[in-house]
């Protein structure tokens, strides 16, 4: 799920990066000090979920984890996901350069509306953390595939029939981010629940 | 004796003479008709072509490979992030001192 160069209108690529740049800055406002070296593992973790393919039938699916990163780092989530796509698009050759702010877009704000998501309903007791999460992480990749949807609408296509396909095309990865974030969130639970606060509700 | 020596050598060469023709076509590929070159000739163009259509996969292969970000790209991209994010740290200590 990248756009790749010469797909978006220019006046859409560049409107993604000015938006996106906005957020980024937004986002590194709101990012604490302490919390840099936690920005720093789930950015590189994010860096690295696309190769992990995970065979589904007869294909492959790749993570993308927006939603988890979403729900692990709250309004810090968009610097991470920019920098992650910034260099993905670098040296793995995802997605094009030029298209880099609507690809932002397109993961990063899905990750904000999952940290908020998961902050506002993740409850006290760990199952409910862990449903939650689940569902965190399977919303990030929907709402990625529906923003990728609108943005390619502005290359002329018809908004309806590319959702459904992203959309089917993309229900294995959805599913499969659902049990890896669920199984990621439940670990951290258990073992380090404070990394679960992220500074998103802290300071709202 | 003269005699008997030059009979002898005539002998000798009539007989290779005679050899030499019926020795000849041995060595040269016996004749075949050109409808069995032509089915030699397929046969080999054949398995040359498939030789070649086997090269021609694993070079695409090859590229698709290439490609894939390679474990150097993987741990140079975690450097960069870490090292971006400790020059972050330190910029975001030094303000606070």
């Amino acid at each position: 799920m990248h756009i790749s160069d010469g797909v978006l209108p220019i006046s859409v690529a560049v409107g993604g990066y000015v938006a996106s740049a906005v957020l980024v800055a937004w986002s590194a406002r709101r990012t604490r000090s302490e919390e840099l070296p936690k920005l720093a593992v789930m950015t590189a973790a994010f860096f690295i979920a696309s190769l992990v393919h995970v065979p589904f039938g007869p294909t492959s699916v790749h993570l993308l984890i927006p939603g988890l990163t979403g729900a692990l780092l709250g309004s810090s989530a968009f610097l991470s996901i920019g920098l992650g796509l910034l260099l993905q698009s670098l040296l793995f050759q995802f997605g094009g350069i030029t298209a880099l702010g609507a690809n932002a877009l397109m993961m990063g704000l899905p990750a904000l509306a999952c940290g908020w998501f998961f902050q506002r309903y993740k409850g006290r007791t760990q199952l409910r953390q862990v449903i939650i999460g689940g569902l965190a992480g399977a919303l990030g990749t929907a709402l990625a595939a529906i923003i990728l949807a609108a943005l390619l609408v502005t290359g002329g296509e018809d908004f309806f029939g590319i959702a459904k396909i992203v959309l089917l095309a993309h229900l294995p990865v959805i599913i499969i981010e659902g049990v890896v974030s669920a199984f990621t969130i439940g670990f951290l639970a258990r073992v380090k629940p404070a990394l679960l606060q992220p500074a998103f509700t802290r300071s709202l | 004796m003269k005699i008997i020596h030059k009979v002898i050598v005539v002998i000798v060469l009539g007989l290779f003479l005679a050899g030499l023709p019926s020795s000849l076509p041995a060595q040269t590929p016996p004749k075949e008709s050109p409808k069995e070159i032509v089915a030699l000739l397929k046969e080999q163009s054949n398995k040359l072509s498939n030789d070649l259509r086997r090269i021609h996969r694993e070079i695409a292969a090859l590229r698709v490979d290439l490609d894939k970000p390679g474990i150097k790209d993987v741990f140079g991209g975690i450097g960069y992030i870490f090292g971006l994010f400790g020059v972050a740290a330190f910029v975001a200590s030094r303000r606070k001192e």
